[in-house]
């Protein structure tokens, strides 16, 4: 009965840190971007959303945007009218915490295009995607229904640092390309890969 | 980069090392990182017929970034790599590699190095770093030495398996090689016994369908650790029953149920129920007193019993449902058992918890004493019963971790002793019978029948089990009780000192039955034998010559087995059809105790009976319903190729 009672307790302190399934609704948040406008998922209703967790200290990060595959990525949203977010959950004081700024500046300088970039030092999106590492990639489409999560391509596992990126199959970019010709997405759970979101301990 | 040594001849294999020395605080990853990170990995330099191995991973170390998980090595790793050279390679040479890897703290380093170490020729010289090398040899996960199996429940694995000594581990922990299998954060639950361990893992939230559950266990004994491949092929969905643990409760609930109604048990139960019709008018709370008494014997001897299988199982039997009426031994005392109460029914007679008695109306003490006990009865006396569902729940209730096979067995008997519960409640339900008379009494002597009927059912289980002399010897017995319940019965003496002198003669005539009980199986019976009997070498060979193949998994005491037989496995059609399509038809008889069964039905992810197989010419078998008729047979057999 106490082994029954722990296994209970534990599911319910997991409960907050839980899995998305494919094809449910994709859950609310509302964040502040770094403007300072308060932003939220369901505002954008009719309109195919990415969400990308990001820390622009993680070295995986790093090489997605110094090889421009994340730019690509998000030029190729802009182009299908598809809203980009990049969510930033570094809790303060650990890697990839940023100000408004700070934020602002790295967009420019990395030439990245976002629709919003997104603070969430207290990690509660985070936590409510389940977001595991950076970056770690969600593809919502018109419904508010989650259709994509996991790696943005298939460059993960050991030698990430050896290989071009640019050749590698781009998850999120497929699953665009597939949802905007009514396809169903052929890979729509892969293994998210990098270094683990800095969330407050 | 470390080697062995640092010469070596054409056709020598090296072994050779990676040092990773971290700071405290800092880790870096084993093959899968967990939930984020990367694993180190290794470009090698070398001419065409040199050969490098894979890496080598010593057994990884939890590492807990919260909230998630990660998989690594702190303070210092040695990555093994292994060198395989032939008769014609050119040496000296240079081994270069080139190496990228992660060190992490709460931030990760991304590192990358040229390594490179010349090999002079020559015969092997054990160099400084040999001892460190062989000793991360040792941390490299080895192969399983013993059985293992993965079962697959709704949202979690169990990993059971076999080794020996396994109670001087203290704990074990799975480490899967994929993203996806099993849920990295969650405590798995160890249990162990003798040889046999359990460990539960939650599966993974992620559902990426796996064709094998690989990973490496860890198990832990005092400080020392030893890692253990795993890899077990898991079932497609199609192929493999998933049984949910609220599904087997329904099952073993509704076998209960039904439990009511088999004739071993039905007479007992109707018997006392019908004393509620007189009691009806009596306060409905007595009633209800006694049926929850019952209730409480019922259940209790349920989980008697399931402690006492629990406990079986933890010393290494393999058992299942109706492995009791494997003994002779219990064969007989449940025939005695049978015929005694089919006499009780039939005669007068009133024992001492007044068993039969239909004229008692007030509840007392005695009377609480004798619900309680009813219900240990009609426990015992349905054992030999197997209702339809119970044997698959029990079975698999065997292979789960305790606290599930507990609640099955919960399930049975809040099953079995529903309706009973139900009519004490409300004894009105039963106001369609009769007024209380003559008729009950009649009736109550007409369930003599049944009873003996049951009687002789064992008497012919035993006889499969032992010689005919032993057979008559236990007839004997039954004649020497039944003698001695009549004389009980006849001796109406009012005073109590000729009551217990003519109990005497009783006692003694049941000792004596009881002495002419055969305690061991008798040769087997040649003649019975008109069928090919399962050995696994035989199974082996016609599966070699792509024979189609059907094992019927039998016992002279599963009932279930044989009505299966009797309506639908030795019908004219099915012969027919078994000859036409050359199919060859196998038993595997365990009537007796036979540990090879045993270790079959386990594979199949049985305890008990019935089990059909249908082996096509090719790949897994099927696995038939347990209840068959005879257009599901003949379906399956048409279909099979």
């Amino acid at each position: 009965m106490k082994k029954f009672l722990i296994t209970v307790l534990i599911i319910f302190a997991q409960a907050s840190f839980a899995f998305i399934e494919i094809d449910s609704k994709a859950p609310n948040f509302e964040l502040t971007d770094t403007y300072g406008n308060e932003v939220s998922l369901e505002s954008f209703k009719g309109k195919k959303v990415v969400l990308e967790w990001t820390n622009h200290g993680c070295p995986f990060v790093a090489k997605h945007y110094k090889t421009k595959n994340m730019q690509s990525t998000q030029e190729l949203a802009k182009s299908e009218d598809v809203v980009w977010l990049s969510i930033i959950s570094s809790a303060p004081g650990t890697q990839g915490y940023v100000t408004k700024e700070e934020a602002n500046e790295l967009t420019t300088t990395r030439e990245a295009s976002p629709a919003h970039v997104l603070l969430d030092p207290t990690g509660k999106a985070g936590i409510l995607y389940s977001a595991k590492t950076t970056p770690h990639m969600y593809v919502i489409n018109e419904e508010g229904v989650l259709k994509y999560q996991g790696a943005i391509d298939d460059a993960g596992g050991r030698g990430f640092m050896f290989k071009d990126l640019l050749e590698a199959n781009n998850y999120v970019k497929i699953a665009i390309k597939e949802l905007n010709q009514g396809k169903n997405i052929s890979n729509p759970v892969t293994k998210p890969y990098g270094c683990s979101v800095k969330y407050a301990g | 980069m470390l080697a062995e040594s640092y010469s070596m001849n054409p056709g020598d294999e090296l072994l050779v090392g990676f040092k990773f020395t971290l700071n405290p605080g800092w880790h870096t990853y084993w093959e899968n990182p967990g939930d984020a990170g990367e694993g180190a990995s290794i470009k090698w330099n070398l001419p065409n017929d040199i050969v490098a191995s894979k890496i080598l991973w010593p057994g990884p170390e939890r590492i807990p970034v919260e909230p998630l998980m990660t998989f690594g090595y702190e303070d210092e790793v040695v990555l093994l790599t292994k060198i395989s050279t032939s008769a014609a390679s050119a040496i000296p040479l240079n081994l270069n590699a080139q190496v990228s890897w992660y060190t992490c703290k709460e931030i990760c380093i991304p590192q990358e190095a040229e390594v490179s170490i010349p090999i002079k020729l020559g015969s092997k010289t054990p160099s400084v770093s040999k001892g460190l090398l062989e000793h991360t040899l040792g941390k490299v996960p080895v192969e399983f030495n013993g059985t293992y199996r993965v079962n697959k429940l709704d949202d979690s694995y169990v990993l059971q398996g076999e080794f020996e000594k396994m109670d001087q581990y203290d704990s074990m922990y799975f480490f899967p090689k994929e993203y996806g299998l099993t849920n990295y954060t969650e405590n798995q639950q160890y249990e162990k016994n003798i040889d046999t361990f359990s460990l539960q893992i939650m599966a993974s939230e992620v559902t990426i369908e796996k064709e094998s559950f690989k990973g490496v266990i860890a198990v832990n004994k005092n400080e020392d650790v030893n890692f253990i491949e795993i890899d077990y092929p898991l079932a497609t969905k199609e192929a493999s029953q998933e049984f949910n643990i609220l599904t087997l409760i329904v099952f073993a609930f509704l076998g209960g149920l039904i439990l009511n109604i088999m004739p071993c048990v039905f007479p007992i139960l109707t018997i006392k129920i019908l004393r509620f019709v007189e009691q009806s008018r009596d306060s409905t709370y007595k009633t209800l007193q006694q049926g929850l008494l019952f209730s409480l014997g019922v259940v209790i001897s349920f989980l008697t019993i399931a402690a006492l299988l629990i406990a079986l199982k933890s010393g290494g039997e393999s058992i299942g449902w109706g492995y009791q009426l494997q003994s002779p031994v219990v064969v007989s005392l449940l025939f005695y058992l049978f015929v005694i109460l089919g006499f009780i029914f039939m005669s007068n007679i009133v024992l001492g918890s007044n068993l039969a008695r239909l004229s008692s109306i007030s509840l007392n003490k005695s009377d609480s004493l004798e619900s309680f006990l009813t219900g240990v009865l009609a426990v015992i006396v349905a054992s030999p019963c197997t209702a339809p569902f119970m044997g698959s729940a029990i079975g698999f209730a065997l292979l789960q971790p305790s606290f599930y096979s507990i609640l099955i067995f919960l399930g049975l008997g809040i099953g079995f002793s529903l309706p009973y519960l139900i009519l004490s409640a409300k004894p009105s339900l039963l106001s369609f019978l009769p007024k209380p008379g003559q008729w009950m009494e009649t009736f109550k002597q007409f369930m003599a029948f049944p009873m003996w009927a049951s009687a002789l059912w064992l008497l012919w289980v035993l006889s499969s089990q032992v010689g005919d002399q032993e057979v008559i010897q236990v007839l004997l017995g039954a004649l020497l009780i039944t003698t001695g319940l009549w004389l009980i019965e006849k001796n109406n003496s009012e005073k109590n000192w000729v009551k217990w002198l003519m109990r005497l003669p009783f006692l003694l005539l049941f000792i004596f039955s009881l002495w002419l009980i055969p305690a061991s199986y008798s040769d087997l019976d040649e003649s019975k034998q008109d069928q090919l009997t399962y050995t696994p070498q035989l199974l082996d060979d016609l599966r070699e010559e792509n024979s189609l193949v059907f094992l019927n998994f039998t016992a002279d005491w599963c009932i279930t087995c044989k009505v299966n037989e009797a309506v639908a496995l030795k019908t004219t059609k099915v012969s027919k059809l078994l000859a036409d399509k050359n199919i060859t038809y196998m038993e595997a008889d365990w009537t007796r105790k036979d540990p090879i069964i045993s270790s079959t039905l386990e594979q199949y992810g049985r305890t008990g009976l019935p089990l059909y197989l249908l082996f096509p010419s090719k790949g897994d078998p099927l696995i038939l319903p347990e209840i068959l008729t005879e257009d599901i047979l003949l379906s399956y057999l048409n279909e099979v190729q």
